[in-house]
C-alpha cells in the first residue's frame, strides 16, 4: 500500500490528508505537524479568537477524533529536518525517520524577522499561531498604548482588534496606506480614513528604526526621528515561507516551493500546497504564492488529487476576506499591476467593488461589504476577456449576464 | 419531529431562479425556485452562521457568499467546502397559491 506523508499540520496539509483519505479508501496516510495543536485555521487569530469571542475548537480543521476515525496517522510536534528525496525518507526531529512514496510539502510560512534594535523587549509581540494569539491576548487591557507595527491584514485586523478591545492604537507602515501593495493606493486611503474613524492614529511613510525599553518595550522610534511612547508592540511586517529543511532535498526553491499547475515540485513525488508554494497558475499564466486560507485549503485538496496520480491541475481562482471593524473586505483574483482601476458604486459608500483592469480585462476584484460582486466577478477574471466598463461600472447590471 | 405542512409564502413571491428567506414556527427557511419547482432548506449556512437566501442561486446549487460553500438544493448535500455538514432540507407542496413547508 502506498504511503502518503504531508509535512505540515496546517489547514492545507489537514485538507491534502483529508482528500487522500476520501478518494483513496487504503492509502496510509500521515500528518506531520511542527506545532502541537491539530490542524487548526487560522484566520480567527487576528478577529474573534484574539477578542475572545471565538473559542479553541472552532479553530479546528477536524476533531480529534476524525483522523483516529479516518485512520489519518497524526504525528504533532514532529519538526522535520530533511527530506532524503533518492530514498523517499523524512527526517524528523529526534532521529525518526518516515518513508514515503509520494510527499506533500504543506509547511505554509513564518513571519518575518525584522532586524531592528530591541525587537527582543517583552511586549514585543507578533502574531501566527496559537501561542502568538495567547500571549497577545494576556496584554490587551483597556486604556493600554499599542504600536501596530506594518498595516497589511494582520496588522490591520489586530489593530481593529485591539481597539475592539478598548486600547489606544498607533498604526506604522512604510507605504502611503494600509494594504497600498495589495490593494493599490485608491483603495488604501478608503482603509486608513476607516481606521482613523474609529480612532487608530495612523504614521504612514514611516519605517520603524527602533524598539526602545529596559527589559520592556517603552517606545517605537521611526527612521525619521518619530518617537511613540507605548506599552506594547505588534510587528505584523508579513511572511516567508518555511523551506530550511529542503537545503540539500534537491527541490526547487524560489519563492518557497517552485511547483507547477499540478502541485508538483522539479522531483518526482514530491508535492507542495498552501502559503509555501509557489504554484504556476494557469489562468494567470505564472507562478504566484497565495498566503489565503481558501487556497491553503483548496490547493491542499488539489494537490492531493494529483498525488494520486489524477492529473487535474489547480486552477481556483484566489480569493480572501478580511474583516475590520464592521467592514468585510473581500479580494479575488490576481494582480500586481493595473492600467485602470473601475469603480462600481463609490470608494466613499458603504460598499463597492473596484476592478483592477489590464488591457480591458479583469485581473483582480476587492469588495466592501460587497461579497456578491466579488464572487460573480470570479468567472469574468477565469475568462480573461475584456469586459464592457460601462456595465461593471453600473451597479444595476448582474455581473452574472457579463460572464456568458 | 415533523409537524406536517405549514403554509409558509405565496409562490408569486419567489422569483423564478431567486430564493427567499421565511419564518416558518421559528425556524429560519429558505425557498427557492427552480423553474417553478420549489425547495426549502435551513437559511443558515451549516459552516458559519450567513443567510444563504442573500446567496447565488444556479440552477439547483446555492452558493454561499460569505466563503464560497455550495449545497444542493434539493438534497442538502455539500457540493463544495469549507461547510462540511449538508444543510437541512424540507419537504414542500404547493395548495392553491401557497407554498407549503413540512417542519
Amino acid at each position: 500500500m502506498a504511503a502518503y506523508v504531508v509535512i505540515g499540520a496546517s489547514l492545507a496539509g489537514a485538507s491534502a490528508a483529508i482528500a487522500l483519505r476520501q478518494q483513496s479508501i487504503d492509502a496510509n496516510v500521515t500528518l506531520l505537524g511542527a506545532e502541537d495543536s491539530l490542524p487548526y485555521e487560522r484566520p480567527p487569530l487576528s478577529k474573534g479568537y484574539l477578542r475572545g469571542t471565538v473559542p479553541l475548537e472552532k479553530l479546528l480543521v477536524r476533531p480529534a477524533q476524525f483522523y483516529s476515525d479516518q485512520s489519518i496517522e497524526l504525528m504533532l510536534g514532529s519538526r522535520v529536518t530533511g527530506i532524503d528525496a533518492s530514498r523517499r525518507i523524512v527526517h524528523v526531529a529526534g532521529g525518526k525517520r518516515v518513508p514515503y512514496d509520494s510527499l506533500l510539502i504543506a509547511t505554509g510560512a513564518h513571519n518575518r524577522q525584522a532586524h531592528i534594535p530591541g525587537i527582543d523587549l517583552d511586549g514585543v509581540h507578533s502574531l501566527r499561531d496559537i501561542r502568538d494569539a495567547d500571549r497577545l491576548r494576556a496584554e490587551m487591557r483597556p486604556g493600554r498604548k499599542a504600536v501596530v507595527v506594518g498595516m497589511g491584514f494582520i496588522g490591520s485586523e489586530v489593530a481593529a482588534s485591539l481597539r475592539h478591545e478598548g486600547l489606544e492604537v498607533t498604526a506604522i507602515d512604510p507605504g502611503k496606506t494600509p494594504l497600498a501593495r495589495v490593494l493599490g493606493e485608491e483603495v488604501g486611503a478608503k482603509l486608513a480614513a476607516l481606521h482613523q474613524s474609529y480612532g487608530v492614529k495612523t504614521i504612514f511613510n514611516h519605517s520603524v528604526a527602533a524598539l526602545e525599553g529596559d527589559g520592556r518595550v517603552e517606545a517605537v522610534t521611526t527612521k525619521a526621528g518619530l518617537r511613540i511612547p507605548c506599552e506594547m508592540v505588534v510587528m505584523g511586517i508579513g511572511v516567508e515561507p518555511t523551506v530550511d529543511f529542503l537545503d540539500g532535498s534537491g527541490v526547487h526553491v524560489d519563492n518557497g516551493v517552485v511547483v507547477d499547475e499540478y502541485c508538483a515540485t522539479n522531483v518526482a513525488g514530491i508535492y507542495a500546497a498552501g502559503d509555501v508554494a509557489n504554484h504556476y497558475h494557469p489562468v494567470f499564466g505564472r507562478h504566484i504564492r497565495v498566503e489565503h486560507w481558501q487556497n491553503a485549503m483548496r490547493q491542499g485538496a488539489g494537490a492531493a488529487r494529483n498525488m494520486l496520480g489524477e492529473l487535474v491541475p489547480y486552477d481556483d481562482i484566489p480569493w480572501f476576506w478580511s474583516d475590520q471593524y464592521d467592514a468585510n473586505i473581500q479580494y479575488a483574483g490576481y494582480h500586481t499591476a493595473y492600467d485602470e482601476l473601475i469603480i462600481r458604486g463609490h470608494l466613499d459608500g458603504a460598499s463597492y467593488a473596484a476592478f483592477y483592469m489590464n488591457r480591458g480585462a479583469i485581473s483582480a476584484v476587492v469588495g466592501l461589504n460587497n461579497a456578491k460582486d466579488v464572487r460573480r466577478a470570479m468567472p469574468l477574471i477565469r475568462a480573461r476577456r475584456p469586459v464592457d466598463r460601462d456595465w461593471l461600472r453600473d451597479d444595476s447590471v448582474d455581473l452574472r449576464t457579463l460572464s456568458v | 419531529m415533523a409537524e406536517g405542512f405549514i403554509a409558509a409564502i405565496k409562490t408569486a413571491d419567489v422569483p423564478v431562479n431567486g430564493m427567499v428567506a421565511v419564518n416558518v414556527n421559528g425556524s429560519r427557511v429558505t425557498v427557492a425556485n427552480v423553474q417553478g419547482v420549489y425547495y426549502a432548506f435551513d437559511d443558515e449556512c451549516t459552516h458559519e452562521q450567513c443567510s444563504l437566501a442573500e446567496g447565488d442561486l444556479a440552477g439547483t446549487t446555492v452558493t454561499c457568499m460569505c466563503h464560497g460553500a455550495e449545497f444542493d438544493v434539493r438534497s442538502g448535500q455539500v457540493l463544495a467546502p469549507p461547510a462540511v455538514v449538508p444543510v437541512r432540507v424540507y419537504r414542500t407542496r404547493v395548495e392553491g397559491d401557497a407554498l407549503h413547508i413540512e417542519i
